[in-house]
């Protein structure tokens, strides 16, 4: 349990009750909101016991219970002198015991309750959870028409709660580790034993322990320690909000993350296509879901080529536009300023800022925003002349597409990806951008995610694993897991002839 | 590097580096007609070269060709064969890579320079190398399906469109069979048949297994079958005379498919499908020449990609004009130097092999 940075000074706790809450005013600087409350009894001058905690990390009605349980307890039939470690005897909930000063601060800042007595040297530590979080609610960023709407929270204990519900099975296991020498920040391991490859378990593990850092904040902390490489726009970690999504990824034989503080659980190890599977595929009917991934790939396509094709057939390879429709992208250009390149640059630019002003804007002035965006400049930046329309519709077409794709990492990636194929293509036309498309094919073939080859299973081809994969067939046919991410026990289902023998 | 390779996957790059650029010119145009019988004999040929490479790999599984070399036909010797074969792979490249720009220039940029066409070419290329073998084999593998899928569909596309005329076929053996075998033989059977020799430097790199002679000659048998009839089609589109001047004759008949108003100009589309293909090309005789370097002297593989890639980049200027870079190909490279590397070379190191078996086997 113990993480890197942690140093045990095995310094002792005084059995002087007094002396002891003095130690931690001190250690923890006089902290304001680190709360000590004693319990004097009646006509004697010197407390029994005292309660750390700091405000707000601990439930105080809890609290308060637990201090009247130990008055009536001091105040009844033990009246005159109880034994003071007999307190503990009779507090209830989660409890251990620890002499260790160290342990003992540790706990008061994880949110437990150390409960001091008077004569002893060691004390009770009590976790009696509570303060403010954010309740399960639906996840903000991806949404589902059909499914689940709950969504993982801030809280890590919350968050295993709920993937423990979905799978209530002996073998879910997890493993924690704490990391951050200043944040001290909770990281929990998921697997389920048996199904998840032991080397994956073990390289998440080791690469979780190499991690020696101050702070982790955010599970994108841990997504660039542990990543396979750094150089790459592509995420090699799939990052969810939902627990159904988790829940199935486990099933599978992956590992997650779960880090304290953010509800974006991380699931590895991921191949390219696992960023265009949503949770909803295997909700509906194979039939709808199989088209809405092939939908999904086409945008991903869309959002990655479509600007840079306009760009390089407009500009190079016009003989390619059917004659109709050249004269009027011509007569559409005949009175814009910038030559194509330029303008879609532009564009894509100011569509790039509205984005990241709709995300970073106060709620409040949502509507001026959008009145700015659409008006201004879409229809406005085409009457006025400065951009074509037929631009304008690439570029609102190229952005829905990007919003198509499932996983935000992957659409940030595409973004980042597109601008250099639209300068290629700006430059060089067709031969630009396949001068460009094909160093980023090898680029991902090349990417591992935890030793699993990023394009499985097309290159290197697998043919048992592409029934979910750009279709997802029927439930009945999927009766094997991924065989590149799940260990040897692959049968989710008992194929035909095991079923006929068991009966 | 020490990953071994799936069979599918050098499977499909064997496949992308036989069409290559084969499909970008008229192969056996002498024979008019009957080029598809000069095809034929000439991947007949191309078949036997292929069993005599296959069965040196067989006698020796674990080395390359240049390790072959030098084992077998002592130190210097071996390395002084294998550094010709490096620079005949580097040339090949560079001739692939001119045809690469040249083929740019003509199709998509006719006003870009040709040496930055080549030296975005180059780069590119270059770029790849650095993965080494085993990714580039998986990316040909990515890429195989949508390459077939193209030539099919301009296959049925020609077919369905009517532009198929049967009767340029005739009258077959129009001259006897004089003109076909000396077509064939050995202009066909050097380039692209004989080409597979490269892919001696691969076999090593696959997993073993008993099924590599097997899939190598039926994806040999397939890809010669399928070249054939691309290479006849453009024959029964525009005849046997108009073929024979046409610079790029698959392209012009690309040209002439019209279809719904949309896609008139599919030829610049289908460039794309010969880039892939001119791409892998230079790609797998870069290797192959990296590879050959490395193992030779001894020094690292990516060291060796820089100054391969700067050879291959200065000798792609080696002829002023593309007619000279073809006349220099067919009449120079393709009829009096390719024999010695394809067929002699080989013999000459399987006959040793052989004989240090058999001495081996009377000690």
């Amino acid at each position: 349990m113990v993480g890197k940075g942690n140093q045990d000074s095995n310094e002792n706790l005084p059995s002087d009750l007094s002396q002891s809450v003095e130690i931690f005013r001190n250690r923890l600087g006089k902290s304001s909101d680190f709360k000590a409350r004693e319990i004097i009894l009646p006509g004697e001058s010197s407390p029994v016991a005292a309660i750390c905690y700091f405000n707000g990390l601990v439930d105080l009605k809890s609290i308060n219970k637990m201090i009247a349980t130990v008055n009536d307890f001091l105040l009844g039939e033990n009246q005159g002198k109880p034994s003071p470690s007999s307190i503990v005897d009779i507090i209830p909930g989660d409890l251990r015991k620890s002499g260790n000063i160290d342990n003992l601060i540790q706990a008061v800042l994880d949110g437990s309750t150390v409960m001091l007595i008077d004569g002893i040297p060691s004390a009770a530590i009590v976790s009696l959870p509570g303060g403010r979080r954010r309740s399960v609610e639906e996840p903000s960023s991806q949404t589902v028409i059909r499914g689940p709407k709950e969504g993982f929270t801030e809280d890590v204990a919350t968050n295993i709660a709920l993937i423990r519900r979905k799978i209530r099975s002996p073998e879910l296991r997890f493993e924690d580790r704490t990391i951050g020498r200043v944040t001290k920040t909770r990281v929990s391991v998921a697997y389920i034993n048996g199904i998840a490859k032991d080397e994956v378990v073990k390289e998440v593990l080791t690469r979780l322990d190499r991690i020696d850092v101050d702070s982790i904040l955010e599970s994108g902390y841990i997504e660039e320690y542990i990543q396979d490489t750094t150089a790459t726009p592509f995420p090699t970690l799939i990052n969810t909000e939902r627990p159904d999504a988790v829940a199935g990824n486990l099933l599978d034989g992956q590992v997650a993350i779960l880090v304290d503080g953010s509800p974006f659980v991380l699931v590895a190890p991921v191949t390219f296509f696992k960023f265009f599977l949503a949770s909803e595929d295997y909700y509906q009917r194979y039939d709808i879901s199989s088209f809405l991934r092939l939908i999904r790939l086409f945008s991903f396509l869309v959002a990655l080529l479509l600007p840079s094709l306009y760009i390089a057939v407009t500009t190079f390879q016009q003989e390619m536009i059917p004659t109709t429709l050249l004269i009027s992208l011509a007569a559409q250009r005949e009175g814009t300023p910038l030559p194509a390149l330029l303008e879609a640059l532009l564009m894509e630019l100011t569509f790039e800022v509205i984005r990241e002003a709709g995300v970073r804007m106060p709620r409040v002035v949502g509507p001026a925003i959008s009145i700015v965006g659409a008006l201004v400049l879409g229809q406005a930046a085409v009457q006025a002349g400065l951009v074509s329309a037929a631009m304008v519709i690439i570029v609102s077409f190229t952005a829905i597409s990007n919003f198509v794709i499932p996983y935000f990492s992957m659409s940030a990636a595409v973004r980042l990806v597109r601008f250099a194929l639209m300068l290629l293509a700006g430059t060089f036309g067709l031969y630009g951008i396949l001068a460009g498309g094909i160093p980023l094919l090898i680029h991902m073939v090349s990417l591992k995610s935890f030793g699993v080859p990023y394009f499985l299973p097309l290159a290197p081809l697998s043919f048992t694993n592409l029934k979910d994969v750009l279709i997802r067939a029927p439930w009945p046919l999927l009766k094997t897991r991924p065989s590149y991410i799940s260990s040897d026990n692959r049968d989710r289902q008992a194929s035909k002839k095991q079923s006929k023998n068991s009966k | 590097m020490n990953e071994e390779s799936r069979l599918a996957e050098l499977i499909a790059c064997f496949i992308l580096f036989e069409i290559g650029s084969t499909t970008l010119f008229q192969m056996a145009a002498d024979a008019g007609q009957d080029a598809w019988l000069s095809m034929l004999i000439g991947s007949a040929v191309g078949f036997m070269l292929l069993l005599l490479y296959l069965w040196i790999h067989k006698m020796n599984p674990n080395r390359s060709l240049y390790e072959l070399c030098i084992h077998f036909l002592g130190k210097w010797i071996g390395k002084g064969v294998g550094f010709m074969l490096v620079f005949y792979f580097a040339y090949e490249s560079s001739r692939n890579l001119r045809d690469l720009g040249e083929l740019a220039a003509f199709a998509l940029l006719n006003r870009t320079p040709l040496a930055v066409l080549m030296l975005i070419g180059i780069l590119v290329v270059g770029n790849s190398v650095r993965y080494g073998p085993h990714i580039v084999f998986l990316v040909c593998l990515a890429l195989l399906p949508t390459v077939i899928l193209s030539y099919l569909l301009l296959i049925f596309m020609i077919i369905g469109k009517g532009m198929v005329h049967l009767e340029f076929m005739q009258p077959v053996l129009e001259n006897g069979l004089g003109p076909v075998i000396s077509a064939a033989l050995p202009e066909t059977v050097s380039f692209p048949f004989g080409q597979s020799l490269l892919f001696l430097v691969f076999f090593p790199l696959v997993k073993k297994g008993k099924s590599l002679g097997k899939a190598m000659m039926i994806s040999y048998i397939c890809t010669a079958i399928g070249l054939t009839i691309i290479n006849q089609i453009n024959i029964l589109v525009m005849g046997p005379a108009l073929t024979k001047v046409i610079m790029f004759p698959l392209l012009q008949v690309v040209q002439l498919i019209e279809a719904a108003e949309v896609f008139e100009r599919m030829d610049v589309l289908f460039v794309i499908v010969l880039f892939v293909g001119l791409g892998v090309k230079i790609l797998m005789f870069y290797i192959g020449a990296v590879t050959g370097l490395a193992q030779i002297t001894k020094i690292g593989y990516r060291k060796w990609v820089i100054p391969t890639g700067l050879l291959i980049f200065a000798a792609s200027f080696a002829s002023p004009n593309f007619s000279h870079h073809l006349w220099l190909g067919i009449d120079v490279v393709v009829n009096r130097v390719d024999p010695y590397f394809q067929f002699g070379m080989p013999l000459v190191l399987l006959s040793v092999m052989l004989l240090r078996r058999k001495k081996r086997m009377q000690k």
